[in-house]
Order: C-alpha cells, then sequence, then structure tokens
C-alpha cells in the first residue's frame, strides 16, 4: 500500500520483525502479511483514526440515522419517517429567508472586511515606526479572547441605554438606537464582532506571505517609477492570490458555522431574525426538543457548506489559474 | 521638447497627495491610521477592564466618577461555580492540549513521510473532516456520551476536544515535518534505529519549536471552545465559557461582575499576547 518511503528506501526488512509467532489468529496473519513499512504507518495513524472514527464519524452516522426517525420525547418507537425532516426543514421559510440568508451574508461580510482590513494591516505591520511592537500585540490580542468574552464586550459597549456608544451617540446629538432589538443593528453587531475577532487572523497569514515575496518585481517597479497604488494592484496583489485565495477559503468555511458570537449577542434573535445555521439546528434540538430535526438541519448545512467549500475552492482555483 | 528644458522648468517632484496636503502629512496619516488600529482592537479590552473595576453603582454612569474598587473580582470569586468552572476549564485545556498534540503528531508525521494510498486516504479524510460543522457531529454526541455514560463528565468533554483537533493539527504537524530533512532518519536506520526510535529520536525533537507553538495555541482554543461545552456538559462540569454565557442571560444587569469574571478568564490570552507573540505567530503559518 504505501509504496515509497522517503527517508528509508536503502533498508528493506532490516527491523521487519519476522511472523513466526503471527500464524495463531486470521487477523493477526492478515497483519503479518502487511510490509513493514505499512504496518508502521498504520500504527502511526491509529490513535487518531481511531478517535476520529468514535467522535467524529460514529455520531454523524447516528445523527444520520435519528434524522430519519421520530425522535421526539413522547415517541420511543423512533417511528421510521423518512425525509420527512428534510422536507420540513427545505420548505421551512424561517430557514430559507431568514437563516440561510443570514449565514451566507454574515460569510461574506466578515470574509470581505476581514480580508481588506487584514491586508491594509498586514502593510502597515510590514514597515518600521515607533510602537511597532505595540500595535502587533494589540492587533494579536482578539485572536486569543474567547469569542464568548468578546461577545460579551460589544454587548455592553452597544447596550442601548449605558453603553459607551450610546452616550457617545448622546453627546453627539444623534438619537440613541435600539442596537439589540432590530433586526439589522444588531446584524451590524455580530458581523463586527466577528471581524473584530478574525481580522488579526488575515493580518498575520498576509503579513507572513507580504514578507515571504521575492523583491525583484519591487526593484523593477521601482526603476519604472510605478505609483505605489499600482505597484499594490500589479505587483503585490498578484503575488499574494495564492495565500488569499486560502485565507479565503478557510474562513469561509470556518465563519459558516459561527455560533458563540451569534448566541451571546442576540441569541438568534430578536424573534429569530439574526439566527444563523448553527444557531437554527441548536434551537431546533434544544429548544423545540425535536433531535431528528435539529440533526437533520445539521447534515442539510454540512452539505451545504460541502458544496460551496468545493466550488469556492475551484472558482478560486481557475481565478489564479487565469490570472497567472 | 528641448524648449522646456531650457527655460529651466522641472516639474514638481511627484510627490504623494498627503504630503502635498500639508508637510509631513504623511507621518501624520500613519500616525492616525494606528491609532485607530490601537482604538478598534484595544478599546473593548480596555472598556470590559474598566468597567470591572467599577463599583456596581457606577457602571451606569461611566462617564462620571472616579470610584474604582477590586470587590466585583472579591464577589465573584466567592461563587463556588465560578471557581468550580476555571478549574474545570484549566483541567481539560491541560489535558487536551496534551492528548491532541500526541495523537496528531503520529499521522502527521505519517503524512510528510509516507506516500501512497494509505497517506492519499487519510490526507482526504482530514480534509472533508475540516469542512463539517462542529455542529453536525456535537449534537448526536449528546446522546452518544450519555448512552456510553460519559455525558457531564471530564471525559465525556475531553475526548470530543481531542477529536475536534485531529484534521487541523494533522495538517500542520504534516508542514512541522515537512520542514525537517529526512536524511538524519535514513542515516539513524541505518545505523540500526527502529523506524520508531527514527521518529522519537530524531523527527520529533526537531519538531519541537513548532509543536510548542501549537500546544499554547491548543490551549487557547480549548480555553475559549463554548459549543462543546454548552452542549456535553451540564450541572456537574461547569466550563468557564458557558457560566459567563448564562451570567449574560440571567443575571443581564450586573455588568461589573461580569466584567470581572471575563477580565480573569482573558488573562491567559492577555499572557500570551503579550509574552508569547512569537510562538503564535509561528504555530499559525499555514
Amino acid at each position: 500500500m504505501a509504496t515509497d518511503h522517503r527517508s528509508a528506501a536503502g533498508t528493506p526488512g532490516h527491523a521487519a520483525p519476522g511472523g513466526p509467532s503471527a500464524k495463531s489468529a486470521g487477523l493477526a496473519s492478515g497483519w503479518w502479511k502487511l510490509d513493514e513499512k505499512t504496518r508502521f504507518s498504520l500504527l502511526l495513524l491509529a490513535p487518531s483514526g481511531i478517535m476520529l472514527i468514535l467522535f467524529q464519524i460514529v455520531p454523524i452516522l447516528i445523527g444520520a440515522n435519528a434524522s430519519f426517525r421520530d425522535w421526539s420525547l413522547y415517541d420511543p418507537q423512533r417511528t421510521w419517517v423518512g425525509l420527512q425532516h428534510y422536507l420540513y426543514i427545505l420548505t421551512d421559510p424561517n430557514f430559507l429567508y431568514l437563516v440561510l440568508p443570514n449565514t451566507l451574508l454574515l460569510m461574506f461580510c466578515s470574509v470581505s472586511i476581514g480580508l481588506c482590513l487584514g491586508l491594509a494591516l498586514a502593510h502597515l505591520l510590514n514597515r518600521h515606526f515607533i510602537g511597532h511592537a505595540l500595535v502587533q500585540t494589540v492587533i494579536l490580542l482578539p485572536l486569543m479572547v474567547a469569542p464568548v468574552i468578546a461577545s460579551m464586550m460589544m454587548r455592553w459597549i452597544f447596550n442601548d441605554q449605558f453603553g459607551v456608544v450610546a452616550a457617545v451617540m448622546d453627546a453627539l446629538g444623534f438619537g440613541s438606537i435600539a442596537w439589540l432589538s432590530n433586526r439589522w443593528p444588531s446584524f451590524a453587531i455580530i458581523v463586527f464582532a466577528d471581524v473584530w475577532l478574525w481580522t488579526p487572523w488575515f493580518t498575520i497569514l498576509l503579513l507572513a506571505g507580504l514578507r515571504s515575496l521575492p523583491k525583484e518585481p519591487y526593484e523593477a517597479a521601482a526603476i519604472d517609477a510605478a505609483s505605489k497604488w499600482r505597484v499594490f494592484t500589479h505587483v503585490t496583489l498578484p503575488m499574494m492570490r495564492p495565500i488569499m485565495a486560502v485565507c479565503i477559503v478557510i474562513r469561509s468555511i470556518d465563519c459558516f458555522r459561527t455560533f458563540d458570537q451569534v448566541w451571546v449577542i442576540t441569541g438568534g434573535g430578536p424573534a429569530r431574525q439574526t439566527e444563523v445555521f448553527s444557531i437554527y439546528a441548536y434551537t431546533e434540538a434544544f429548544v423545540y426538543l425535536n433531535f431528528a430535526r435539529g440533526t437533520a438541519a445539521a447534515i442539510v448545512g454540512a452539505v451545504i457548506i460541502g458544496a460551496l467549500g468545493w466550488a469556492l475552492y475551484k472558482t478560486l482555483n481557475r481565478f489564479m489559474e487565469v490570472s497567472r | 521638447m528641448s524648449a522646456a528644458t531650457d527655460t529651466g522648468y522641472t516639474p514638481p517632484r511627484k510627490g504623494s497627495f498627503l504630503d502635498a496636503l500639508a508637510p509631513g502629512g504623511k507621518r501624520a496619516f500613519l500616525f492616525l491610521c494606528v491609532l485607530g488600529v490601537l482604538l478598534l482592537f484595544a478599546f473593548p479590552v480596555f472598556w470590559l477592564v474598566l468597567t470591572s473595576l467599577r463599583p456596581a453603582w457606577g457602571v451606569y454612569y461611566v462617564h462620571r466618577g472616579l470610584e474604582f474598587t477590586l470587590s466585583n473580582y472579591a464577589e465573584v470569586l466567592e461563587q463556588g461555580v465560578v471557581v468550580n468552572a476555571f478549574i474545570n476549564s484549566f483541567v481539560i485545556a491541560t489535558l487536551s492540549t496534551f492528548f491532541s498534540l500526541a495523537v496528531t503528531v503520529t499521522s502527521g508525521y505519517m503524512l510528510s513521510r509516507f506516500t501512497g494510498k494509505l497517506a492519499n486516504a487519510w490526507f482526504g479524510t482530514i480534509y472533508i473532516f475540516r469542512t463539517i460543522p462542529y455542529i453536525t457531529w456535537v449534537l448526536p454526541l449528546y446522546f452518544v456520551t450519555q448512552w456510553w455514560g460519559i455525558f457531564d463528565t471530564y471525559l465525556g468533554l475531553l475526548l470530543p476536544h481531542i477529536a475536534v483537533h485531529i484534521c487541523f493539527f494533522s495538517w500542520l504537524m504534516k508542514g512541522f515535518f515537512d520542514g525537517i530533512d529526512p536524511s538524519m532518519e535514513s542515516a539513524a536506520l541505518i545505523d540500526g534505529c527502529t523506524r520508531w526510535g527514527a521518529f522519537v529520536r530524531v523527527a520529533l525533537p526537531s519538531a519541537l519549536p513548532g509543536i510548542a507553538a501549537l500546544s499554547i495555541l491548543c490551549w487557547l482554543w480549548t480555553w475559549n471552545e463554548f459549543l462543546f461545552a454548552l452542549i456535553l456538559t451540564s450541572h456537574n462540569t461547569p466550563m468557564i465559557t458557558v457560566v459567563m454565557a448564562q451570567f449574560v442571560s440571567e443575571l443581564g444587569t450586573e455588568w461589573n461582575l461580569m466584567s470581572a469574571t471575563a477580565v480573569m478568564a482573558m488573562v491567559p490570552a492577555l499572557i500570551v499576547a503579550i509574552f508569547g507573540q512569537k510562538y503564535v505567530v509561528r504555530g499559525l503559518k499555514v
């Protein structure tokens, strides 16, 4: 199976224990029939593989099984109901017109704002100025703060009676906004919290990318007296495309499953208007106590993000091929 | 053409717009940028710390009064559930960091050093499972851990926490080992080392800096984790993030106490941000 071992091509069978003791059981003899490299790689893989099977694959299979049954408290039989839960979710106006648009909009806003801000900050950090270390520390901070804590901060800052934003807006003569009791203001706070939490991640990765770029194209551009903006759009951006693509794909996939921020800031409210996909599945399972419908929703979401992630990856790949 | 040069007219040097606006405008602009960044990223944290130091009656009149107190912290620490939650979070974060690194270091090594069907299959698997949202497998785990009798125990939270990092860490570990020259291990093998010995004695020490960086991040991510703790624990094993989220919904008016709890929960993050920067930056390289 494992055909090529780069490190030890020259020592075939050197450390291989022969199989005299292995004739005892069929499984064991099958094990010793494998060549020594395969056995070693299987052993290396075993701990991770077993954990993955027990705690991800088995739960997903159980959840998939449950999603075809009536799993409510009053039905101990767990009656098989086929695709009923999936049909319910795919025709639920809450899911179609609130949850899905919210999730995708959050994904789009958070990733695009984070990428632009991250690129700007990476440029800022890529030059020398007094206080560089302080700025870098401050930018790194949100990366390590728990999303729950960050969301609490946002709730407190945007508190509509006693929050500092309300105080400032009052002082400036604007009326106060009831931030958390309307759909779009609360959604804006969620986006802000997400951007605050994840821009540093973009910054670090893009800064590493900037520092690894070759110097020659910049020297050529300087000789041609290109303006800074043209250098940015014609030299930096094309060379940064691969790492930006990786950032966008990873971050989009992670953003799709956002839970903490939304749960703490709005809890999906007001009136389910800021629910995102993870909250929807959780609410169906633990608030409406319909476990089967919750898992069905979770599986629908997994399929959507799987397809979306794959499409995004392909698009960005093609986009990079063309521009190269 | 030559007339222009004869008159001694030199076109103004093409400086930036900001320099034209005011002398030193560029430096001022840079300064403003830096200030804006500091305000955007540090202000929420600063505000939380400030609120945690205010007496209860002062919280709501922030722009007046200058009394500060530490009594919020004392009051929070008197609550048994908060102290328990801190202890639990610490234990789970530490144990899960140790075990998830131990489990993924071998599979990452395998990905880096072997090619063939098995390695390709594993790489594809972790790629797919990285995409699946947590809720898809944590929801069923709520029942699975109950059937196995480990719901709301350390074990019931620790094992999923180890599992969640497998995909991403195997990938990062592969990166660490890819950066190490495999010829040292071949030399060790020729000298009579076993494959396991070559891995433990030669490859592993060289990968330690990367692994150390990853361990810091892993500890923080587990400490900060919310969804698993919310679904897989109840009253017996309170975790700090869940306790704080409950504060927000239950005693939504006592912001001074909530801030004090949050600031204490933020201490590890602050320590790492200030002292462990370079490790974090190294560990994050994708």
